[in-house]
């Protein structure tokens, strides 16, 4: 097990930052993510602790020992690739032991650990077989073996599952965490999605632009976006934007917005503060006629603009007071009726609404 | 600080290799080709007196201009047959389209000078087509000046626009042609306005490669141009020299021809470069439905211009095996101009198979690392290497092999007398060739295979010898054999460079063309022949899986 210090790394391309003095600290065994939009730099972050893109700045470091000025091939730094890189012209077996030969393992050595890693990914029995006779899901699990019999002492992914159909990518990623947690490896894994993200990481670092925007495990993430673009990249929400006034009981504070009172947590703002939060829609629930809402929860009346019927969700369009639109969902399909009133009441409970801390 | 020593050692080690062989080779020696022009007969300073000298006389001025419009002629009727014949094969149903594009190659890789040579059997002074001809009562037809230059060159030389503006036609994705045809255009007008401005910059890079093909040319003009001054010839005249060389003057044309070369080649890079928004079509263009009129006429237009480019070839095969008395020609079968020429010329043959073979491996182990290291590593000094090892594109082998003399026939190396210096000479020119094919193989590799393997501990240099070699191995096969077929046929560095008992075949040919045995030269011109399409019908499937021509 080994931690990864990355400190101020910078790389540009020309005019593109495309790693804007990044620091991270990767724990022992963790799983950290590196997650962003297409062009952030998560893949070159990614080549740099692999070795394959020089630093124009900055230091990386595993355990103690600093290896940004170490060439690739001593790194033992194992990378699992997009595309997968399988050596077309070696058999399974032969690409799993590759780089056991690389290393000098004895001959002997090599086929036990090549059929305990081939084991570990399921695909014993495959030994020589050719690439080309083998599927997009079968030859990531080559990739992954050949990557793990090495026993480099860190894992890297970038974006392995992008190639295969939504299930096999659910089955994949499942078995990635799986193995990674077994064997104790600390895991830096690249994704655009942020479902996968959120599915598979023990912390996530999201990027924007070349920089960090925020690190945290995957609920603070989502729950407690530090930033609008976080807020937003993490998934559908409701970014508004008001003054902060004093709230009904002390210590609270509440902001009018679209014609409407939201209520905030205890602490997150003072009277006068400028604020922008998120509220997401799941955390909106439908109230229908007669019913209460949960003690504590704050209440809204809005105009039912549209409905969206999703299968497990049900997305609906709502209009405040002023007209200000406002997103909600709920799982499965509400009651008929409370859809067929034009005015409805949704509640939610303040402690979901998060202020950003840098709108 | 960019910290990029870390993995620089290999791609460093490589480029320092190809400097040091190009400087010593290359720019060396054309360094001494511009200084022998540059200096006074002391030798010690700088004038301008040998450039005064060779331009006021009318013959070599009439050299320069001789060489530029015949090759601005035979560039301009090239481009003119080439383009309507890649259009009709990319478009139009032709019978029998594999097959013409096989044909369709091959007059680049033919020996130019045989070629003009047989077309001399059949339209020279005592040409049988002439005689024929003369029988019937015309007269006046002949294969030599100007015209018969340019005539020959367009029938070797087409096949560089045809092949690139084929690619080009090819790769306009059919949504583009619908477009046009949606927003109201019709089929013509599409043609006129988007297919061919898409396909310019190929057609003009094709079109350019002519200009500096037909300038270089030695062999041609030195059996067509007779009594015309033409750049290389005088140079070799004047280098060679009857009664002792003038290394200044040869300098002087030399330096004009590696100029007017060096223009050509700029040119093409520019074009070439512009090319790339004509590529990547994802669905190619369908052939045009037509009536049966334009399907005739284009099919006899394409195997017309073809089979006439090859006609020469065939037919000196077939004279080869008849029977001469001196230089008069007797139907009947025989072989004793075979005879005659096994007699003498064992050695020549030999030294042609074995020199080539020198070449050209040296050529695949010099150019293979050098075309890896431009395509994967891209940097300043790549760029640098990249240009240096175009340079030899344009200079032409007579230049390149007055320089390795003046710069290689004394001094602390020397190796005019050796047959290394012809070994040099090849690889230098076909060192271009050699790294654009790796480079062409290896974009079609993966560059993550590369960095999978260096991931897990083989080092970059092993990974290239121990993946990436293998993964190219045919394409470095098809590419090694085709340098291996034109340095076979090489004639204008040759004969500027050959001593002794290291003539090649094309000496041998070149020889009998000075002379009056027809026969002996036309068995010449089948054994070259032979030596070079022999090889390249073995590896045809090779290359077509590669994708490989000589462009
Ligand atoms: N070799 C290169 N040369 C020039 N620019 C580059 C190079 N590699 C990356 N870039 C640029 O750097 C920026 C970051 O690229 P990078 O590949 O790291 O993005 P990414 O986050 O992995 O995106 P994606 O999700 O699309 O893979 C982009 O603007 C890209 O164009
Ligand atoms: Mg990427």
């Amino acid at each position: 097990m080994t931690a990864i210090r990355i400190a101020e790394v910078a790389r540009s391309f020309g005019a593109v930052r495309a790693v804007d003095r990044v620091s991270l600290d990767i724990n022992e065994g963790e799983f950290f993510t590196l997650l962003g939009p297409s062009g952030c730099g998560k893949t070159t972050l990614l080549r740099m602790i692999a070795g394959f893109c020089d630093l124009d700045h900055g230091a990386i470091h595993f355990g103690e020992r600093r290896v940004d000025t170490v060439p690739p091939h001593r790194r033992n730094a194992g990378m699992v690739f997009q595309n997968y890189a399988i050596f077309p012209n070696l058999t399974v077996a032969g690409n799993v032991a590759y780089g056991l030969k690389a290393r000098n393992v004895p001959a002997g050595e090599i086929g036990a650990r090549v059929a305990r890693a081939l084991k570990l990914v399921h695909l014993d029995g495959y030994d020589e077989r050719w690439p080309h006779q083998l599927s997009g899901g079968q030859l990531q699990r080559v990739a992954i073996a050949r990557c793990l019999v090495i026993e480099p002492e860190v894992l890297l992914l970038d974006e392995p599952l992008s190639n295969l159909d939504a299930q096999l990518r659910v089955e994949m990623r499942r078995e990635i965490r799986l193995l990674q947690q077994s064997l104790k490896i600390t895991a830096i894994y690249v994704t655009h999605d942020q479902e996968e993200a959120l599915a598979i990481s023990d912390r996530i670092a999201v990027m924007r632009a070349g920089r960090t925007e925020q690190v945290g495990g995957p609920t603070e993430i989502y729950q407690r976006p530090a930033t609008r673009f976080v807020a937003e990249f993490m998934g559908t929400t409701n970014l508004l934007s008001g003054i902060a006034v004093d709230g009904p009981v002390g210590g609270t504070a509440k902001v009018r917005v679209g014609g409407q009172d939201f209520a905030l947590p205890a602490g997150t703002a003072r009277p006068r503060d400028a604020v922008t939060f998120s509220l997401r829609p799941e955390a909106l629930r439908l109230i229908a006629p007669g019913e209460h809402a949960p003690s504590g929860w704050h209440t809204l009346e809005a105009r039912l603009a549209g409905v969206e019927f999703l299968g497990v969700l049900t997305r609906l369009d709502l209009q405040l007071a002023d007209g200000a639109p406002l997103r909600a969902a709920t799982l499965d399909l509400p009651p008929e009726a409370a859809l067929r009133r034009e005015r409805i009441t949704v509640a939610y409970d303040p402690q979901r609404v998060t202020v950003l801390s840098k709108p | 600080m960019r910290i990029a020593a870390a993995r620089a050692g290999f791609p460093l080690a490589v480029a320092a290799v190809a400097f040091a062989f190009l400087g010593l080779f290359l720019l060396y020696p054309l360094f001494g080709v511009f200084k022998a022009s540059f200096l006074d007969p002391t030798g010690v300073s700088f004038t301008l007196d040998n450039y005064a000298r060779v331009l006021s006389r009318a013959f070599y001025r009439a050299s320069l201009t001789n060489s530029l419009t015949i090759g601005l002629g035979a560039t301009l009727a090239t481009t003119a047959i080439g383009v309507p014949l890649a259009f009709c094969l990319a478009r139009l149903p032709v019978p029998g389209k594999p097959v013409l594009l096989a044909l369709a190659a091959l007059p680049l890789v033919l020996p130019s000078f045989v070629g003009a040579y047989a077309w001399v059997l059949l339209l020279g002074r005592s040409g049988i087509v002439s005689q024929a001809l003369r029988a019937i009562g015309i007269d006046g037809v002949s294969i030599y000046g100007k015209h018969g230059l340019i005539l020959v060159y367009t029938l070797q030389t087409f096949p560089y626009v045809l092949l690139p503006t084929l690619a080009a036609f090819k790769a306009i994705d059919v949504s583009i042609e619908e477009a046009g045809q949606n927003l109201g255009a019709s089929r013509w007008r599409v043609f006129w306005t988007v297919i061919l401005p898409v396909a310019a910059p190929a057609v003009l890079s094709g079109a350019l490669l002519v200009l500096m093909e037909t300038l270089e040319n030695f062999g041609v003009p030195f059996v067509l141009a007779e009594d015309m001054p033409i750049l290389a010839v005088e140079a070799y005249k004047l280098f060679i020299g009857e009664v002792g060389g003038n290394p200044a003057s040869a300098g002087v044309l030399g330096v004009l021809l590696v100029a007017c070369t060096t223009v050509a080649l700029l040119l093409q890079r520019y074009y070439l470069g512009r090319r790339r928004f004509a590529t990547g079509a994802r669905r190619t263009p369908p052939e045009l439905v037509v009536g049966a009129g334009l399907r005739g006429l284009a099919t006899a237009y394409c195997w017309g211009v073809v089979l006439l480019a090859l006609v020469p070839f065939f037919a000196v095969v077939a004279l080869s095996f008849m029977e001469y008395r001196g230089p008069v020609l007797h139907p009947g079968f025989s072989l004793d101009n075979f005879l005659r020429l096994l007699d003498r010329s064992q050695r020549p043959l030999m030294n042609t198979l074995v020199l080539a073979s020198a070449a050209a491996g040296g050529a695949a182990l010099l150019g293979v690392p050098i075309g890896y290291v431009l395509t994967r590593y891209r940097s300043r000094l790549a760029d640098v290497l990249d240009i240096v090892a175009m340079i030899p594109f344009a200079i032409a082998g007579t230049v390149l092999g007055i320089g390795l003399v003046i710069s290689f026939n004394s001094g602390w190396l020397i190796l005019t007398g050796s047959p290394l210096i012809l070994v040099l000479a090849y690889l230098v020119r076909k060192l271009p060739f050699n790294v654009r094919a790796s480079s062409a193989i290896l974009h079609q590799i993966d560059p993550s295979l590369e960095e999978a393997s260096i991931n897990l501990g083989v080092s970059p240099a092993r990974t290239f010898l121990t993946l990436t070699v293998p993964l190219m191995m045919g394409g470095i096969i098809g590419g090694t054999i085709l340098t291996w077929v034109t340095i076979a046929s090489e004639l204008s560095a040759t004969v500027v460079l050959y001593s002794g008992p290291w003539a090649t075949m094309t000496v041998v040919m070149f020889q009998a063309l000075e002379g009056t045995s027809a026969g002996a030269a036309s068995a010449a011109a089948t054994v070259l022949i032979v030596v070079t399409v022999v090889p390249l019908i073995l590896v045809h499937r090779l290359l077509r899986r590669h994708e490989m021509s000589l462009l």
